[in-house]
């Protein structure tokens, strides 16, 4: 079977993940079905950026299974280097503080993984980039470096990054939070598009508009667990829980 | 040029004459023995005063354009008549040495006497220093010489001047003399003794001149007029007549004498040498090694492995709790009663490899960590491994943090090569010491030396902020 056929890009059962004697996930089970985008919301330090880590193995669960694609651990039990190098390589990871490398330009930081990481063809890989980058309108800045961009310009070519590496889920951890609020919606154009292109998406976003306009499934968490989730009209339209009401009345109405 | 001196002399001998009212009328005042041949004495032939140093006085009077009148005066009591205004300069071979300074107004040196070791003519087992050993020698107990004996490793014979030590030599009682120069060119004159000879010279020298009183103002003419001396040949002619040999330390008859800038221009070929085949390669492979050793120090300290840590952190306190010139001893004179004998260069390789190691480890553990977590994520969401992310994302990053710290320690390398001198490297210090030795021009040899080490910091620094800027160009400025 080949892996475009795989009906759910993300199967996570029972995940668990504590950091002392914190518990940060308390047992959290979710699919994500391939060409669809899942947004998660919840209040801070509900997990929902723990949550999105351990999908890209940045934080080991300690217990749980995770399939991501076509490469499944099971954290309960030990697991070897090359594996998890495995698991990290079906997805890619776009940093809410960006995390581009200074000491290269733009295009050298979206072709260092395939070249150097995947030892594609260099042309190739510099051909996909300036592919890569004319789709989120940075075409023109590939020579520059980061410090010479602005901070909507920094995450797009974050986007452009992880998306190079060709992975078959992109992880969003709240890629706008540390943008001033007239760069967001450039930023979030370009996952729009992202989406209606059929890339599988999970973002984790405090933009509850841009969720329900965008994605395809909505998780709610809180206190480690997920509280609520199905459609975004559900979720969010019409949230059943008592505290999923709570944090959207605040977030929506502030005052 | 002529001119210039002239009217300086004039301008200067004028100035005296006012400020001494006891050298009013031209007239300069010489004590001497007039009892120490070759150097002063009454020549029985004219029954007039004569010697070496009588006419080096009478030389230098005509110079100045005094009048040169001698008081002859026993030695004992010589700088008490000196003291006493009897005179204004003695001329009697008065050697220069610093407690002498602290008291008198010493010329420049009128002749030089080297260390020398005396052997009969007919001796070949001799022909340096080092052959003293096992040998009988004879000095003067008190002396300087007999001291320089000891250390090479002869019996010394005491003996009561120099006469009685040439006796014992002929005599075969003892194998050599260790003495002056001076002295053996003297008794040579006065004996035509070629039953001996000189064997081999042992840098050590003893310099005469004038002695004034304190605050005479008398030094700068005597200098002066002893400088042109030495420059016309005036003075070897002197001393050929006297001694047969030219002790008036310049080195050839006639020529301008050996002057501090001519010792400098000699000797920069041969320190330039040794700046770049010994101390320049001798801190490039140190620090390249160093650096080598210090990533690995500094990754084992970072490493959550205790064992490797802890190790590191060892290694890290002994390199920098212990004097690098106590490490270089180590690694030379002390490895060899273990078996482990190494050749003075690489003794000086690893002692200050190991060295920048300990220091390095610190600045490269400390640019690792100012790195932020997110380089290492982002690294490793790209698919880097460890070793990956480190070469291609961390350590990039670190060297603009670790470059002016690492120059430092850079610099500091240079100059701390100085001390492989010490383990019989010969670098460019140990090249000055070599080449001060014999002409006791400390100033001019470790001055150049100096300035050495200078230019190459400055070259390094220089490359310093070349490589600073490169690694900058990706930062906001």
């Amino acid at each position: 079977m080949s892996t475009d056929e795989i009906e759910y890009r993300v199967v996570a059962q029972g995940v668990e993940k504590a950091f002392g004697d914190n518990k940060v996930l308390k047992g959290v089970s979710f699919t994500v079905q391939r060409g669809t985008a899942t947004a998660i919301i919840g209040p801070s330090g509900s997990g929902k950026t723990t949550l999105l880590r351990t999908l890209n193995a940045l934080d080991r669960a300690d217990a749980g299974v995770i399939r991501v694609d076509d490469v499944e651990i099971d954290f309960s039990t030990p697991t070897t280097k090359p594996e998890i190098r495995r698991f990290q390589s079906r997805s890619g990871f776009v940093f809410q503080g960006h995390n581009l490398f200074p000491h290269k330009t733009v295009l050298q930081n979206v072709i260092e993984g395939p070249v150097i990481v995947q030892k594609r063809p260099r042309d190739e890989a510099v051909a996909e980039a300036e592919v890569l980058l004319d789709q989120v309108g940075l075409a023109e800045k590939k020579d520059q470096y980061p410090y010479q961009l602005s901070g909507g310009q920094q995450q797009r070519v974050g986007i452009a990054r992880a998306l190079a590496l060709k992975p078959k889920l992109v992880l969003f951890d709240e890629p706008t939070s540390a943008l001033d609020p007239e760069l967001v919606g450039e930023v979030l154009s370009v996952i729009k598009d992202l989406a209606f292109e059929g890339w599988t998406l999970v973002i984790v976003t405090h933009e509850i508009q841009f969720a329900k306009q965008v994605s395809n499934q909505v998780l709610f968490t809180d206190g480690g667990i997920i509280l609520e989730k199905g459609p975004p009209e559900q979720v969010i339209g019409d949230p059943k829980e008592e505290r999923t009401k709570q944090f959207l009345q605040r977030i929506l109405n502030p005052l | 040029m002529v001119l210039l001196a002239a009217l300086l002399t004039a301008a200067c001998g004028s100035s005296q004459n006012g400020a001494d009212s006891t050298a009013t009328s031209g007239v300069l005042r010489v004590g001497t023995e007039g009892t120490y041949a070759p150097f002063s004495y009454q020549d029985p032939a004219t029954g007039r005063l004569a010697g070496y140093d009588v006419d080096v006085a009478n030389a230098v009077g005509e110079r100045l354009g005094k009048t040169v009148e001698f008081v002859q005066t026993p030695w004992d009591s010589i700088f008490a008549a000196l003291e006493a205004n009897r005179f204004d300069v003695v001329a009697n071979e008065v050697t220069i040495t610093p407690e002498r300074q602290a008291k008198y107004d010493l010329s420049d040196p009128y002749s030089v006497g080297e260390g020398v070791i005396i052997t009969r003519a007919d001796n070949t087992s001799i022909t340096s220093v080092e052959d003293l050993r096992g040998k009988t020698a004879g000095a003067t107990v008190t002396s300087n010489w007999a001291q320089v004996s000891r250390d090479a490793g002869a019996t010394l014979e005491p003996v009561e001047g120099f006469t009685q030590a040439i006796t014992l030599l002929n005599q075969g009682r003892v194998d050599a003399v260790v003495n002056d120069s001076i002295a053996f060119h003297a008794y040579q004159s006065e004996t035509d003794d070629q039953s001996v000879k000189i064997a081999a010279t042992i840098g050590e020298k003893s310099e005469q001149g004038f002695a004034a009183r304190k605050d005479s103002g008398l030094l700068p003419e005597l200098n002066r007029a002893l400088a042109e001396l030495k420059a016309d040949g005036t003075l070897e002619t002197i001393s050929q007549k006297y001694l047969g040999a030219n002790v008036t330390g310049a080195p050839e008859a006639g020529g301008a004498g050996r002057s501090v800038w001519a010792l400098i221009g000699e000797n920069l070929w041969p320190l330039a040498k040794a700046a770049i085949t010994v101390t320049i390669p001798l801190t490039l492979i140190s620090f390249v090694i160093g650096l080598a050793i210090a990533l690995v120090v500094a990754l084992g300290r970072l490493s959550k492995n205790l064992a490797l840590s802890n190790i590191a952190r060892f290694y890290i306190s002994i390199i920098r709790g212990t004097p690098l010139l106590v490490q270089l001893f180590i690694i030379f004179f002390a490895l060899p009663q273990i078996g482990i004998k190494l050749e003075p260069f690489l003794a000086a390789v690893i002692a200050f490899s190991l060295n920048v190691g300990g220091y390095a480890a610190e600045i490269i553990r400390s640019a690792i960590q100012s790195i932020p977590k997110g380089q290492w994520e982002a690294a490793e969401t790209i698919g880097f491994n460890y070793v990956g992310a480190l070469r291609r994302i961390i350590l990039p990053q670190a060297a603009r943090v670790a470059v002016p710290p690492l120059s430092n320690t850079l610099i500091s390398l240079v100059k701390d090569t100085s001390l492989a001198s010490t383990i019989l490297v010969t670098e460019l210090l140990r090249t000055a010491q070599v080449a001060a030795a014999p002409t006791f021009e400390f100033f001019a040899l470790y001055g150049t030396a100096a300035a050495y080490y200078w230019v190459i910091c400055l070259v390094l620094s220089f490359g310093q902020n070349r490589l600073e800027d490169r690694l900058e160009r990706h930062i906001a400025r």
